[in-house]
């Protein structure tokens, strides 16, 4: 047993209200630089939808992620007889329009406008030529168009369903939508890391976070086409690649994440575990529908005397042991088990966990009457808007199973709470939920918890980081606090 | 270093005796003129072998004196433009070639080379009579066993490459042979005949050739059978024209268009987009 300790997150979607401001705040920290516009470490898409950079999820065409033969696991983006020929240009990449052109407006022609008939615009300036272009997309340009011919159509996960069901979900007064908040994954196995020929990414030993070394990457852009969620970017200003660095000097001051602190939904929850290193070549090889299973045993009960024995056998802190043991992520991956990754047939095994949502359930109009009676509010979730192998496709590996029982539970506790608060379901209906569910009393009130009434400080258990003992091994505190700070020490650039 | 340091020892010994007794009939001619003599001179000349491109040396010093010769050969040019009528006989005699004035020979080594042509005529049998070429008439597969070495299909024993990297003949077809070296369509004519020829072939004196074939001569066979096809290419060949050149660039341009062509054929989706392609397909 390798026991190592790593950052992991939940997000949950029935929460997302997709004002993007985790997106924002990001963008003010980090990406607000030249090279950086069109780069959104933290994004918020609406599925049914293509998202950002399109189609992200066609590994056909961007060739992310890994494959398996059933036995080992290649890159899917590159390898011995394809770095060759596509040595100086690697096909299989976003172009700049499946991300956009990033751009500004000409916000002078307000003022500057000689005086005539119709009210003066900005027209938009390319941030890139800085000739004036129509702009044709943007990193959210199908924000909340569920149903949309070219966007909604085109998800890939579409294909996982009947052509009935994928006529439901387009046609009007049945379509769909929810808001898919997507960040860095700090995968497990991180192809981006595996595939970079100049060993620039790095996967952090103590917690997990992948980052890239900006002296040592030479912009080969192999990790863009290698991660399958597209989340790392190219700089074309310092001719290095960036991605999320899930915000690693606010963890080491024991601050959340930019995007988790400013979440307005709260969806957002931090927590480190302790999983298995040693089990990833077993599992990776295994059939897609097994992964999300397979994954949740390479997650550790932290409460496991030999799980801690191992832990500090490899040298984790009593610390970092003792959050993992508080972490919420644990909570909704392994005891609740309604957290769900993103894509795992990736077989990138990401650490970032969707709750499913339940959405809102089926409504008819009527005479303008809005009925939603109680039969179709608590009848089942098979009947919700969403078909489940939808989400089968995005979150289970295609494996439906693990999606029914998420969205089983959470349903399971919303009869238990209506019992208690408002006492329209019998006590008997949301016991016979919760068992039909798996679930017990005491669970169902600590999903309740940790869903609805957690603070900042329940949400997100940071575990220490003993960046004081690190740095002291290194040189002297006071000097080094005097060196650091937000941004970089030597600014990357090109040839360097 | 030290070989030159000895070089001009002996070269100031020799120049002190010489302006002692002249002509220095020293018997213990070094090792280094003889080398170089052989190197230089030998394609050209022979002592007491018969004129090949230049006369034969047997005796040349009863035909001019030493101090004639060494300047002629330090600078032969000169001494012919110089309008020496001597010279300009000489070069009557070899068909306008000029004897190329050849690099690092001073005139110490020049009258040092004239001393070893003095005691190399005065012998019997000298060793530099020449390549001693049989005279037997050339056949048909004289011709074809010197046209493969020519073309490199039969390799060269020595291992020296073949002709045709650098030199083009009539009828080698395609593109002929490179163009770094002159055609020798028409070189068995140009060296009049077959014991000059031979004497290049077994000891090229160019400059781009001898560092090349000082190591790896030809052996006596192949220099036979490379005059009988170059012989049946002056016979029957004409040299390329110029326009092999042009028609070289041309064909080498069309080629570059082709692959290039070819790239974009086979990397034609490297600029595939993927978001405008879905709007154009709602179309």
């Amino acid at each position: 047993m390798d026991v190592r300790s790593q950052i992991a997150m939940v997000f949950h979607l029935d929460k997302c209200i997709g004002c993007h401001t985790c997106s924002v705040a990001c963008k003010n920290i980090w990406t607000d630089r030249e090279g950086t516009e069109y780069m959104w470490w933290n994004n918020v898409e609406t599925k049914p939808g293509t998202g950002y950079p399109t189609k992200w999820e066609d590994q056909e065409a961007y060739r992310g992620g890994w494959k398996t033969d059933g036995k080992t696991l290649s890159l899917r983006s590159t390898g011995k007889a394809r770095i060759i020929p596509n040595i100086f240009h690697n096909p299989s990449q976003p172009s700049m329009d499946d991300y956009y052109e990033p751009w500004t407006y000409d916000f002078k022609e307000l003022f500057n406008a000689p005086e005539g008939d119709d009210q003066p615009v900005a027209r938009p300036i390319s941030k890139i030529t800085g000739e004036h272009i129509d702009v044709e997309s943007g990193p959210n340009w199908d924000d909340d168009l569920g149903g949309s011919q070219i966007y909604a159509r085109n998800d890939p996960n579409m294909e996982a369903l009947t052509p009935n069901q994928r006529l439901q979900m387009m046609s009007i007064e049945r379509l769909v939508f929810f808001y898919l908040p997507r960040i860095c994954n700090h995968c497990l196995n991180p192809a981006c890391v595996a595939s970079c020929p100049s060993g620039a990414l790095y996967k952090r030993g103590e917690d997990g976070i992948v980052l890239i070394n900006q002296q040592v990457c030479r912009a080969w852009r192999s990790c863009v086409s290698a991660c399958p969620y597209k989340k790392t970017y190219y700089n074309w200003s310092t001719g290095k690649s960036e991605k999320c660095i899930l915000c690693f000097p606010r963890l080491e001051t024991g601050q959340a994440p930019a995007c988790f602190h400013s979440c307005v939904g709260r969806i957002r929850y931090l927590g480190n575990l302790l999983y298995d290193a040693d089990m990833l070549p077993e599992i990776g090889n295994l059939p897609d529908d097994q992964l999300v299973d397979a994954q949740r045993r390479m997650i550790l009960d932290p409460h496991d005397e030999k799980v801690i024995e191992a832990a500090r056998a490899n040298g984790i802190h009593e610390g970092i042991i003792e959050s993992a043991q508080q972490s919420p992520v644990y909570s909704f991956v392994k005891e609740f088990g309604i957290a769900l990754p993103p894509h795992i047939e990736y077989r990138t095994f990401p650490m970032l966990f969707y709750v499913p949502p339940l959405l809102p359930v089926m409504s008819s109009k009527e005479n303008d009457v809005i009925d939603n009676d109680i039969e179709d509010l608590f009848g089942d979730i098979e009947k919700a808007r969403a078909p489940i192998s939808y989400f089968g496709s995005l979150f289970g590996g295609g494996n439906d199973g693990v999606v029914r029982y998420a969205l089983r539970k959470q349903w399971a506790v919303r009869l238990v709470r209506r019992h208690l608060t408002v006492g329209d379901v019998t006590k008997e209906t949301a016991e016979r939920a919760l068992a039909e569910a798996d679930c017990t009393w005491e669970q169902a009130d600590k999903i309740y918890r940790l869903t609805t009434l957690a603070s900042m400080d329940e949400r997100c258990i940071i575990p220490p980081f003993q960046r004081e003992m690190a740095i002291e091994m290194m040189e002297d505190p006071h000097e080094h606090r005097a060196s650091v700070g937000f941004g970089f020490n030597s600014a990357p650039e090109r040839g360097n | 270093m030290q070989i030159s340091r000895t070089g001009r020892t002996l070269l100031a010994a020799v120049l002190v005796t010489g302006a002692l007794a002249a002509p220095a009939l020293a018997q213990d001619v070094s090792e280094e003129t003889v080398n170089y003599f052989k190197a230089n001179c030998t394609s050209c000349h022979t002592i007491g072998g018969g004129r090949l491109t230049g006369p034969d040396l047997k005796g040349v010093t009863e035909r001019q004196g030493p101090e004639w010769l060494a300047t002629f050969i330090v600078n032969p040019a000169r001494v012919i433009n110089g309008g020496d009528a001597y010279a300009l006989e000489l070069k009557r005699e070899a068909k306008d070639q000029v004897m190329p004035t050849l690099p690092g020979l001073t005139k110490d080594l020049a009258t040092k080379l004239v001393e070893l042509i003095v005691v190399e005529s005065a012998k019997e049998k000298s060793r530099f009579v020449g390549l001693q070429l049989s005279d037997r008439p050339l056949t048909e597969e004289d011709v074809a066993y010197g046209r493969a070495l020519y073309n490199g299909g039969t390799a060269i024993a020595s291992g020296a490459p073949a002709c045709i990297g650098c030199h083009q003949v009539d009828g080698t077809g395609g593109f002929g042979g490179g163009r770094l070296g002159p055609d020798l369509t028409d070189v068995y004519s140009r060296l009049e005949g077959r014991k000059p020829l031979a004497a290049w072939l077994a000891a090229p004196p160019s400059l781009t050739m001898q560092p090349i074939f000082a190591d790896h001569p030809l052996e006596s066979d192949e220099v036979l059978s490379m005059v009988a096809y170059l012989k049946s290419t002056a016979e029957s060949g004409r040299p390329t024209p110029g326009h092999g050149a042009f028609a070289f660039l041309i064909a080498g341009m069309a080629g570059a268009a082709v692959i290039l062509v070819g790239f974009d054929l086979i990397w034609r989706r490297r600029f595939r987009g993927v978001r405008r392609r879905l709007v154009m397909e709602s179309k």
